[in-house]
């Protein structure tokens, strides 16, 4: 096997298929593994039975840890499904903020994708949208924005993925607000315009919301959030707290 | 405040990297800096790290544009901005209400040398009347997400040059004796003169020789393109041109009677520079207020009386002034102030005050933001001389 | 019409200035440029990504002044530049949600847009975009949409803008357009864009095969009888250092792969003196030309590229 380089550029070749598998971030041609992003290359160890080579992959994050390999291949051992790019795919977690609550569905938008390694490495930042220096310096409030929402990936949330459990009893109004953020995870990439997540775990639903007198509120249970001013109950899809 | 105390408690349980605190409650994330809990002794920061009243690294690069008369390249922080200055011509015998209004010009002109701050008017008007200063601000550079390429320009970037062009006139930065080029008609009473009727005019009962007339004027389009936009366009659009037209020179032009056109003269040594009128200095502030709540309830407009009740009441704890803002604070403020101030003499001149969107800043804060802006004044003449 | 949306100058309009020196120009008062390069050599580029915090990927690329311009520039003579050199600035937006009037798309959907600044070049340019400014951004479009993973983009869109500062000249300023004339300098504009764009995608981590950078090279006279002199080979020329130039030729290339993603050649190229026992036709020789000034720009590219990551790393 021929030595890797620590930092690969677009179009650089990293190594062979016959020693190799191409994971994220890399392209293949003519059974060369070649980097398709620039960053640094990471071969995570082979797993017996399922993956015979090690994988070779350029990292979108970018960390410190990642240049050290051994730490990386722990944390990734676990990690169930490498991803390709940012995009919201099947199976990920997302944080997003409700803008429309109709009769049979909820629509939101999508604020963040969360990455899965994070809550396994929870002191690493997840991707390449997550800086700070950049979140800074652009708009922050996407009420005082009507564009903003153009800007993010557009979700629905139908009436039967709310809950698990009496689905048929399920009234919209009582799930969801305009303006509660709202944790799901992606069941489909959906038509053309949106994104399709469910709620129905006791890990997702509402994270965040702000009562009637816009106060911000707390999970009392399973099915409603308390304004701690006025002592207002409200009922919500609540996510467990962690 | 109660919605304080309570936003606050709710994030550590939430257990959210704080860049996903920033996106998801950028306002309880903003107030947490601003904030900090009494028990600790950090200090009161922005997110960005600043203190409230602390405008960002600011660096100007001017001349650095081949096709242009004048440039130059301001950035404040991410923010950046190119303003490139051209010159164009504008025959008097283009003007349509020229001949009409010469008469009323000249005697102007005489007046002119009398009293500066005549001078000063007649200068906005000719200037203004002629449309000789053409600012436009382009923000179709991609320099935020969001804006169209182009898209024709959008609402901000129409208030941001119909205020550059406002400020222009405001404070005559530019002379409009450095846009005329004047022609002295040789003294040959009857034989050379091409345009009888101007001749007439201006000639026939003068016996020391003809009057110098006007030929035409220096047009400056004066073009900004927004590179980059993190906030505070309009300080960074305003330093820019006011970098550019110290840098810009303007070639010898002269009427050539033989062709009855304007000739100019590309040897660098007979252009000159145009002298300005003082360094008006933009300062841009937004108001912070700690009310998470606010953009949700209905808006009441207090009384006076009411609004005195409440300042004792709920003490001063409740906003915080920012000083040139970045991208996201912009987001979250309602309400914006902007001061342009020059200095004569040591003296600090208010040149413009601007305030809008909420009824937070009381004088006491605009007399304070005045001295803030006076301070950005001499650390802006210090950026601009080295530029 | 008046454009409402801006602020319009005198009504009348406004005539650029004439100098008197272009007047009589039988003296030749200003010196014509001159190429100082070797036929193969290019010129320097300055290449740096990821200035613009607000865009998801961005870079600023600048063309060195050619020998004229730097002598003008430090011992300013004359009002008049004789040349001028490129400056770009790019930025990438996205992976964003496609418009909801869009149709599903599987794949990422490119959108370029280039737009000259007003005060770009010799001529004042219009605010509107011209045909020739939508010319570019369609062969920018083809140049980069052979070098990205679009499959990997699912439902989503990039869009990439470059904004040129400044432009090249297409020919010298003090010749009169002639009839070999064509706008030579959006060639050397659209190969900066190639570069720049590159190199804004790289930053914006958006999957490509290979980093695509943009050449030029073209076949110039320089003698003033051109119907008899030879027309020669040069790389990366800049218009205004030449009589006349016969045929120029862009390519985006890709050189790990050794492929083209876009070719646009101008002009007439039958007629060039190549090296004895060179037997490629001469619109070969002006590809491969074109190519190896590609290689030249795709030096500067990696680096660049390279340099943003590692300085991203040490901060991490």
């Amino acid at each position: 096997m021929a030595s890797l380089p620590q930092i690969a550029i677009p179009g650089q070749r990293l190594g062979s298929l016959s020693s190799y598998s191409a994971g994220p971030g890399t392209h293949v041609q003519e059974s060369f593994i070649y980097a398709s992003i620039a960053g640094p290359v990471i071969a995570d160890p082979a797993q017996p039975k399922i993956q015979p080579k090690p994988t070779l992959r350029v990292s979108r994050v970018i960390s410190p840890k990642d240049l050290q390999p051994q730490n990386a291949s722990t944390s990734d051992a676990a990690k169930p499904k490498p991803r390709y790019n940012t995009l919201p795919a099947i199976e990920s977690n997302v944080l997003a903020r409700v803008t429309r609550v109709q009769k049979r569905q909820a629509i939101v938008s999508i604020l963040v994708v969360l990455d899965e390694s994070e809550h396994l490495t929870s002191s690493q930042t997840a991707s390449d949208n997550d800086n700070i220096a950049s979140i800074l310096t652009s708009a922050a409030n996407p009420e005082n924005h009507s564009g903003t929402d153009d800007l993010r990936f557009q979700a629905l949330i139908r009436k039967e993925d709310v809950r698990a459990v009496e689905k048929d009893r399920v009234v919209m109004d009582e799930m969801f607000r305009v303006g509660d953020i709202v944790r799901g995870s992606v069941i489909s990439l959906g038509d053309q315009s949106s994104y399709y997540i469910t709620t129905a775990r006791n890990d997702l639903g509402v994270v965040m919301a702000r009562s009637e007198a816009g106060n911000m509120m707390f999970p009392i249970s399973w099915k409603e959030m308390r304004d701690p001013v006025t002592g207002a109950g409200e009922p919500r899809k609540v996510a467990r707290p962690f | 405040m109660a919605s304080t105390a309570a936003s606050a408690p709710a994030v550590p349980s939430l257990n959210l990297p704080p860049s996903q605190f920033a996106r998801l409650q950028p306002h309880a994330y903003l107030l947490a800096h601003l904030s900090p809990p009494s028990a600790s002794t950090q200090p009161s920061v922005r997110a960005n790290g600043r203190a409230a009243s602390q405008f960002r690294v600011t660096s100007a690069n001017a001349g650095s544009l081949t096709h242009t008369n004048g440039s130059a390249v301001v950035r404040i922080g991410d923010t950046a901005a190119v303003c490139g200055v051209r010159a164009e011509l504008l025959h008097t015998a283009d003007i349509a209400s020229w001949s009409v209004s010469n008469a009323s010009d000249e005697e102007a002109d005489s007046a002119t040398q009398k009293g500066a701050s005549q001078n000063a008017d007649d200068d906005r008007n000719q200037v203004q009347d002629l449309h000789l200063l053409v600012p436009n601000l382009s923000l179709s550079t991609g320099c935020a997400p969001g804006l169209t390429p182009g898209a024709p320009p959008s609402t901000l970037a129409q208030s941001l040059s119909h205020e550059i062009l406002s400020l222009l006139h405001t404070t005559n930065l530019v002379k409009a004796d450095d846009l005329r080029i004047w022609y002295q008609p040789p003294n040959l009473e009857s034989e050379e003169f091409r345009n009888a009727a101007e001749g007439m005019e201006v000639d026939s009962e003068q016996n020391g020789g003809p009057e110098p007339e006007i030929k035409a004027f220096w047009v400056l389009y004066i073009d900004i393109m927004i590179i980059s936009w993190a906030g505070n366009a309009f300080d960074a659009a305003w330093s820019s041109v006011l970098a550019a037209l110290r840098d810009t020179k303007l070639p010898k032009a002269w009427w050539d009677a033989d062709n009855e056109t304007i000739l100019c003269s590309d040897d660098i040594a007979d252009a000159r520079k145009l002298s300005l009128r003082g360094l008006p200095i933009s300062s841009s502030f937004c108001s912070f207020e700690a009310d998470a709540a606010a953009g949700w309830r209905a808006v009441v407009i207090p009384s006076p009386e009411e609004l005195k009740s409440q300042g004792q009441k709920e003490g001063s704890q409740q906003r915080w002034i920012l000083a040139d803002p970045d991208g996201y604070e912009e987001g979250l403020c309602e309400e914006r102030a902007l001061i342009v101030v020059d200095n004569e003499d040591g003296k600090t001149v208010i040149l413009k005050m601007d305030k809008l969107g909420g009824w937070g800043m009381d004088s006491d804060d605009l007399r304070q933001l005045v001295d803030v802006s006076a301070e950005r004044w001499q650390e802006m003449k210090q950026i601009l001389d080295q530029c | 019409m008046a454009d409402r949306r801006r602020i319009n100058g005198p009504p009348g309009g406004t005539r650029p200035p004439v100098y008197a020196s272009l007047q009589e120009s039988t003296t030749g008062a200003a010196q014509r440029a001159q190429r100082q390069r070797q036929p193969a050599e290019l010129r320097k580029i300055f290449l740096q990504t990821g200035m613009i915090p607000t865009a998801s990927g961005s870079s600023y690329l600048e063309f060195e002044p050619s020998a004229s311009l730097a002598a003008a520039r430090a011992n300013p003579k004359s009002l008049i530049p004789p040349s001028s050199a490129l400056k770009v600035a790019c930025t990438v937006h996205g992976p964003k949600p496609l418009p909801r009037s869009a149709a599903f798309s599987p794949n990422l959907v490119l959108t370029t847009h280039v737009k000259y600044a007003p005060f770009a070049a010799r001529k004042r340019r219009g605010h509107i975009r011209d045909a020739s400014e939508r010319d570019l951004g369609v062969h920018l479009e083809t140049a980069l949409r052979g070098a990205i993973i679009a499959e990997r983009w699912p439902k989503s869109g990039l869009e990439i803008t470059l904004t040129i500062i400044e432009a090249e000249d297409d020919r010298w300023w003090g010749d009169a357009p002639d009839s070999h004339d064509a706008s030579w300098g959006l060639m050397n504009v659209l190969a900066g864009c190639i570069t720049a764009a590159s190199a804004a995608i790289a930053d914006a981590h958006i999957d490509c095969l290979d980093l695509v950078s943009g050449g030029v090279a073209a076949l110039v006279s320089d003698e003033s009888n051109s119907a008899s002199s030879i027309p020669r080979l040069m790389l990366d020329v800049d218009p205004a250092e030449h009589r006349s130039i016969l045929s120029a030729c862009v390519v985006a290339y890709m050189p790990a792969r050794d492929e083209i993603t876009e070719i646009w050649l101008k002009g007439d190229s039958s007629r060039a003196a190549l090296e004895k026992g060179d037997d490629r036709s001469s619109h070969e020789a002006l590809i491969d030309g074109a190519v190896d000034a590609a290689r030249g720009a795709n030096t500067v590219l990696s680096e660049a590229v390279r340099e943003s990551i590692t300085r991203s790393i040490a901060q991490a």
